[in-house]
């Protein structure tokens, strides 16, 4: 009873609160490329994620993390978190340009997937859990941040080699920093997502046989998990060890990826369901 | 534009749209002969003056009469181009004359660069700053506000508006190419084929930015020495630059050569020892130093003076979209100092004059009375209420015109007579 009111009056309002903020940030970064208007106003482009942020922290505060929903959810925060980060550091709104659509789809997602979890188990109040599934988020959203770098790096690249100099050449950031961005996040994103993997095993072990407690993973949670795992790995080792930058640094991001993405579709397909993310 | 003569703010001088760039070389004035210039101005006549002199203008603004301070302008400038009369008339041709509001906001166009040949240009504010300090012992309290508030407004526009955003010049253009491959420029390198002006401009945009010019190559040795001693690299021949592009982040070629002088064949099996890492290639040149087939190769990012003058022009109608915006930064600043310069010192110096002649009457009155001693109380109190009212009457009609010239913007002028007339003191 108190779940659902919780999911009337908080949880759903904030989520289309910040759907709405996130998708108006969609709209002022976008615009200039379709030739709508100049630039936004920095102010106002910061502006709406981070009071989109807010209510979705507020909102992400009180869900459940358990379940496709709310998985969406975090990812979408994490996502918007990072994009704003990122956004600072290269003093330019173009990361937006992949991260608001993208971020605006997962929440819509979430709403639609359903925020709440079937029931509320003594695995999700864990605070093992809850470490697990941030950091596994954030793994998975630092990773989506190093696909956005590397697809702004390409844009820019091509309209560099090709001498035109349009809305990209003007609003994309410089190409070397783009490129440092996506090695940043892949360098950030694999112990993250190392550590999220290690916790989830570890309190396996911790709390196997203690019935509602266990980790109950799915096959195909475990299969994705560990492709993850080993594709981001395999990234950060091709750019530190084998010092691949640029371009092929860049398309090594957007195969892994996009690999990552293809394989979770696959085996959503193979097992349908939203009791879980997977 | 106002027709008075009379006392006032006047400018007068040349710029690049109404003389070609040979008779303008000839007008510019270098930082030591503004002193003599302008103490000529000043012996003919003008209460303050100002030598502003770039390569795109030379223009006197001064507090002066129409007669005979600009007639020594015209003088000043007319012996630059022939001796004589022939000299002056000809100077006349290419200059322009701007009195009072007008030359208040030509001034503050000047400073913002709506006025510039590359619009919104910023170097124009830093030109007026230097006009003014090198001016200042002949400025005058008007053209030191003037002055002062010109770079007010050249600031507000800046950033108000966007006419400053972009770039507006090949070789800033160059500048913010090389900028979007490496971001920061900061501790890059460059290395500069040729020796000319286009160039050595080029460099120092580059070297602005902090790129360290390491190597500068050149046919003659000396002019490349030259160059590189100034922006702290080193001369070398061209044939020692080839195996450069292996390690430079950015080369700069603009020689005079008839034809391509980096080709595939010289560079391309050095460039590949780079690994991948991007090299930003410059070419400046017409005809162009670079074969286009080292654009193709992966990491070579290669631009023509076509490409920069592109990004340029790009820049330049970013910035013509901004002139409203600008213009009316500017028409409030001069209406402001309008303001200031019409009412400028009216109404103390009313309250001056009038206590002078007062004090004058009183004193007058006392020595009259000191003869008339034969008059009863009753005769003196109305021979003083005689004085009292001539004065009054004698002083209404100066008053009532002061106010108005103040309230016209003419204020100043008057005052300077009155105080001249009157042997009062200017404010301190």
């Amino acid at each position: 009873m108190e779940r659902a009111w919780l999911l009337c009056t908080v949880i759903v309002p904030l989520h289309l609160i910040a759907l709405a903020l996130y998708g108006l940030a969609t709209a002022l970064a976008l615009a200039p490329f379709i030739g709508l208007r100049p630039a936004a106003p920095r102010a106002l482009a910061i502006a709406f994620p981070c009071a989109g942020a807010a209510a979705h922290v507020v909102a992400v505060s009180q869900l459940t993390l358990f379940g496709l929903g709310p998985a969406l959810s975090m990812l979408a925060l994490c996502l918007v978190l990072l994009q704003l980060a990122s956004e600072r550091l290269l003093r330019g709104s173009a990361v937006s340009f992949f991260a608001g659509p993208l971020a605006t789809g997962l929440v819509g997602l979430a709403i639609l997937s359903g925020l709440t979890p079937g029931a509320e188990t003594a695995t999700s109040r864990n605070a093992w859990f809850v470490m697990h599934v941030v950091l596994s988020v954030l793994g998975v959203a630092l990773m989506a941040l190093a696909f956005i770098a590397a697809a702004l790096y390409l844009l820019q690249f091509r309209e560099l080699k090709a001498r035109r100099f349009g809305q990209i050449f003007q609003l994309f950031p410089p190409l070397e920093r783009l490129d440092q961005l996506n090695r940043f996040a892949l360098v950030a994103g694999f112990p993250a997502l190392t550590l999220g993997v290690l916790l989830a095993l570890g309190y396996g072990a911790r709390f196997a046989g203690e019935g509602g407690g266990g980790l109950q993973a799915a096959k195909a949670q475990i299969v994705w998990g560990l492709f993850t795992w080993i594709v981001l790995g395999w990234a950060v080792w091709v750019r530190v060890v084998r010092h691949w930058a640029g371009r092929r640094a860049a398309v090594a991001s957007i195969a892994g990826f996009s690999a990552v993405l293809l394989v979770y579709v696959a085996l959503k397909l193979v097992e349908p369901g939203v009791g879980r993310f997977l | 534009m106002t027709t008075h003569a009379g006392m006032g703010i006047k400018v007068l001088g040349v710029n690049h749209r109404t003389a070609p760039l040979d008779v303008r070389e000839r007008f510019a004035h270098g930082a030591h002969e503004v002193p003599a210039a302008l103490q000529r101005v000043m012996a003919a006549g003008a209460s303050g003056g100002v030598l502003l002199s770039t390569c795109n203008r030379t223009e006197f603004y001064l507090l002066a009469e129409d007669e005979p301070a600009l007639e020594a302008v015209w003088a000043l400038l007319g012996e630059r181009l022939s001796s004589g009369p022939r000299g002056e008339g000809a100077a006349r041709e290419y200059g322009y004359i701007e009195r009072d509001r007008d030359a208040v906001r030509h001034l503050y166009r000047v400073s913002s660069g709506l006025d510039s040949m590359i619009l919104g240009e910023s170097q124009i504010q830093g030109q007026v700053r230097e006009a003014w300090e090198a001016s200042r012992a002949q400025a005058g309290p008007v053209l030191h506000r003037l002055f002062q508030t010109a770079l007010h407004v050249g600031s507000r526009v800046r950033t108000e508006t966007g006419l400053g955003v972009g770039t507006a010049s090949a070789a800033s253009a160059g500048v913010a190419v090389a900028g979007k491959i490496f971001g920061d420029l900061a501790g890059r390198t460059a290395l500069i084929l040729g020796a000319g002006d286009m160039a050595e401009l080029a460099a120092t945009c580059l070297s602005d930015e902090g790129v360290q010019i390491t190597l500068v190559a050149n046919r003659t040795q000396e002019r490349a020495r030259a160059i590189a001693e100034r922006l702290g690299g080193r001369a070398i021949s061209l044939e020692e630059a080839w195996a450069h592009f292996a390690t430079t982040d950015i080369a700069l070629c603009s020689t005079a050569a008839p034809h391509a002088v980096v080709t595939w064949e010289r560079v391309g099996s050095v460039i590949a020892e780079r690994r991948g890492r991007p090299l930003c290639v410059l070419d400046l040149a017409v005809p162009r130093d670079v074969d286009p087939a080292v654009g193709q190769i992966e990491n070579v990012f290669l631009y023509d003076v076509d490409d920069l003058q592109t990004v340029a022009a790009q820049a330049t109608a970013r910035r013509r979209d901004e002139i409203p915006a600008a213009e009316r930064i500017v028409e409030e600043e001069t209406d402001h100092f309008w303001a200031w310069y019409g009412g400028l010192g009216v109404v103390p110096a009313i309250k001056e004059f009038r206590s002078r002649m007062d004090t004058l009457r009183a004193a007058e009155l006392e020595r009259a009375l000191k003869q008339l001693d034969h008059l009863s109380p009753d005769d003196r109190a109305r021979v003083e209420q005689f004085s009292q009212a001539l004065l009054n009457k004698f002083l209404h009609q100066p008053t009532l015109a002061l106010k108005e010239a103040a309230e016209q913007g003419r204020g100043y002028g008057l005052l300077e007579a009155l105080r001249r007339l009157f042997g009062m003191e200017p404010p301190a």
